[in-house]
Parts: C-alpha cells; sequence; structure tokens
C-alpha cells in the first residue's frame, strides 16, 4: 500500500518528532505552560490552513465518496480548532493576535501552495503526514499518560481510536486517489520535514 | 551621479534593514572577486532556475488579476522571463552544469510563498511582492563591477532596461496601495536573504 510505504521511507523524521524534546517534554509533562501555549497558537493558525486545503481538495473532488471523505476531514479539522479554542480560553492565549512564526508560515505557504495550485493525490499527499504522525505520537504518548497528566487532554485526543480513525480515512483516501509518483512522495516527505520544524520552533517561542 | 528613481520607492524605505540585508550577498562579494566555489554556483544557478519557474507561474497568476494598466509591465515581464529561462539553460549547457536537481527547502519556501499568495492575497499586494523580487535583485547585482568572469551574468540584472523595468513595477506598487503590501514586500526581503545564504552555505 502506497500509505505504508511513503510512511516508512520517512520513518526517520517520524521518530525523529517522537524523539522532539518538545514532544518528550509533552509526554512526561514536564514542558514549560509557556511554550505549551506559544505551540497551541501556532498550531491554531496551521489547522485553519489545513481545513482550507482539504476544503480545496474537496472542490476538486470528481466522485461522490471523496467528497464525502473531505466533507467528514473538515469537521475532524473544525473539532481539533475547538479543542485549540478552549485552550485559548485560559489565560496567556489570545489567538487572534497570534503572528505565524517561520515554521508555521513555510508549512502553510506549503499547504496553501499545493492546495491551489497542485493537483489532488499532491493535496492528499501533503495533508495526510500530520495526521499519522499525531496519531501514532498520540498513540506512543497515550501509554504513560495518567488522569493527572498537565496534558492528558491533548494526548488523550490524539491517542484516541477516534483520531486513528481519521487518520486511517485519509491513507485510504491516499492509496485511492494517488500513485507512487515523485510529486506525491516529495510533498509527503517535505510535510514531514515541517512537523519536524514546527517542533523546533515551539520550543523558541512563548505565547 | 546615477539617478535611481526605484531606490526612493516607500517599501524600500518602509522594509528597514531588512532591505541591506536582502540586497549586499557575501556570495555576490566573493562572485565579484572571482572568489566564489563552483558548487555555489552551481546551486544558485539550478536553483535560480527552479526560482524563475516559480516567479513564472505567480506571474502569470498576477496578470490575471491586476486591473489594465499593470498589464503592460507585467506581461512584458513575462515575455522575459520565457527569454531568461532559454538563457539558464544555454548557460547550464555551456558550463555543463545540471539543472535537472530538486528544489533546496529555501527555495522551495519561496516558491510555495509566492504562489500562496498569488492565490489568496489581493493584486495590490501582488504588485509589492513583485516589486520585492525584482527591485531586491536589482540592487543586489548593482553593487557590483560588471566585470570579470561573470560580467555577463552581472549585467543581466543591473544594466538600464531591467532599471527601468523595475522602476515601471515600483510605480504601479504605488498607485495600487494597500496595508498588507508592506508585510508582502517585507516576506519577500526575508526570502531573499534566505536564498541568497542558501547559495552561499549549501
Amino acid at each position: 500500500m502506497l500509505h505504508q510505504r511513503l510512511w516508512e521511507s520517512n520513518l526517520d523524521l517520524a521518530r525523529a518528532c517522537l524523539a522532539h524534546r518538545f514532544v518528550r517534554a509533552l509526554g512526561d509533562g514536564s514542558l514549560d505552560p509557556d511554550l505549551f501555549r506559544g505551540y497551541i497558537a501556532q498550531d491554531a493558525l496551521f489547522l485553519r490552513a489545513f481545513a482550507k486545503a482539504y476544503a480545496l481538495a474537496l472542490a476538486r473532488s470528481e466522485d461522490l465518496e471523496t467528497l464525502t471523505a473531505f466533507h467528514g476531514l473538515i469537521g475532524g479539522a473544525l473539532e481539533e480548532l475547538k479543542l485549540h479554542g478552549s485552550y485559548a480560553a485560559e489565560p496567556g492565549i489570545e489567538l487572534a493576535r497570534v503572528v505565524p512564526n517561520a515554521a508555521c508560515r513555510a508549512y502553510t505557504d506549503f499547504l496553501l501552495r499545493t492546495a491551489w495550485h497542485g493537483p489532488l493525490p499532491e493535496i492528499v499527499a501533503a495533508t495526510t503526514p500530520c495526521m499519522r504522525l499525531y496519531a501514532w505520537v498520540g498513540a506512543e504518548l497515550a501509554g504513560h499518560c495518567d488522569d493527572a497528566h498537565p496534558y492528558g487532554r491533548w494526548i488523550r485526543t490524539y491517542g484516541s481510536a477516534e483520531f486513528e480513525r481519521l487518520a486511517g480515512r485519509m491513507e485510504a483516501l491516499l492509496d485511492r486517489v494517488a500513485a507512487d509518483t515523485r510529486e506525491v512522495r516529495e510533498s509527503y516527505g517535505y510535510a514531514l520535514r515541517c512537523e519536524l520544524d514546527f517542533f523546533d520552533a515551539a520550543m523558541e517561542d512563548a505565547a | 551621479m546615477e539617478i535611481r528613481p526605484w531606490l526612493t520607492a516607500p517599501l524600500i524605505s518602509g522594509a528597514g534593514s531588512l532591505w541591506e540585508e536582502a540586497t549586499r550577498p557575501p556570495f555576490l562579494d566573493a562572485l565579484a572577486t572571482s572568489a566564489l566555489p563552483a558548487a555555489a554556483f552551481q546551486r544558485w544557478l539550478s536553483q535560480d532556475y527552479l526560482f524563475a519557474q516559480g516567479l513564472t507561474a505567480f506571474q502569470g497568476i498576477a496578470v490575471a488579476k491586476v486591473p489594465r494598466d499593470c498589464h503592460h509591465a507585467l506581461i512584458a515581464g513575462l515575455a522575459a522571463l520565457d527569454k531568461e529561462m532559454d538563457w539558464f539553460e544555454t548557460q547550464a549547457r555551456r558550463l555543463e552544469l545540471d539543472l535537472t536537481v530538486g528544489p533546496h527547502p529555501v527555495c522551495r519556501r519561496y516558491i510555495d510563498f509566492l504562489l500562496r499568495c498569488a492565490y489568496t492575497e489581493p493584486y495590490p499586494v501582488l504588485l509589492a511582492v513583485l516589486f520585492g523580487v525584482e527591485s531586491s535583485y536589482l540592487a543586489a547585482w548593482s553593487a557590483i563591477p560588471p566585470a570579470g568572469p561573470y560580467a555577463e551574468f552581472i549585467e543581466r540584472w543591473s544594466n538600464p532596461a531591467f532599471a527601468d523595468y523595475v522602476s515601471a513595477l515600483g510605480g504601479l506598487a504605488e498607485r495600487h496601495p494597500h496595508p498588507s503590501a508592506q508585510p508582502g514586500f517585507n516576506q519577500v526581503l526575508e526570502h531573499e536573504r534566505d536564498f541568497w545564504r542558501m547559495a552561499w552555505e549549501g
């Protein structure tokens, strides 16, 4: 299956994300709350671009099955944004005033350029890695997460069976609409590279 | 003293120190003194060729969005870009350089930015962005004398016809202001700075 080949050929990047000090600190609960808030604020900007990319992919869908799949995925992205909105209700985050950092800009420019300008297979290849990575990281971290964990809600969201299903649906879509081309491989690999850069940037700016 | 009206553009003065950062790259100092490593030159040429392709797509979309008074400059600029890519291909053959390499992440980020803008920003911002791309290039290449083994390259982006094109773009950007024009212009300068650094450092 294409999704498996792409994931496995980029496993070094996925492992680098899991081993990233931001993710490790989030997993063991030692992450500075300011860094977490800064990250959530950037991620909310990213998710808006993500939802738009899905919408543009939906507009390119030729059959009802693909159209319906993107409709469901947009719903998932909006649910995630609601979660971010609830974090934002906590002190220290003003989502409306957040300016994207360089990593967030690069990632959203890539997503929106691909979504506006590229064909459907490349859009799916650009959006799948985020879903798979977060489902994978969430599941890995969930094993060490008890009720008192300060970031338990975040970990349980991405480590949930529901999020795993969403990632699986994305991968099934990838297998259905994309072929193993250089452009698809580049889109997938570059998206994971952007994920790693996103965590790097998250260590640098607090909200 | 040569008069350079494009240099007085409010967008340039509004960019502060970013303008210098984007237009005085060590890469070009090394090129001017023939101290440029061959690998750096090859990297620049292959990545700039890819960039020219991205800019062509950007400008094509911009042409579709701008009002009538912008057509002449932008369409003439598109035709010049087509010739420029021919010229890149000729240079690459002459120097036996490979133009089929993929985009460096820095080059990719710049093109992603341009194309995202092309689709999502209003046309006045696209004018500011295009003026940023071309004026910073003109300024950078004009700062070194058109001599030595790379004279043809220096001449290409510092000649009076190119300066006239840049002046025309500056005039259009001034005639069609927008609150997001300066941020767009500044982001171009950041990408220019990073692109030169990538060409120089790898």
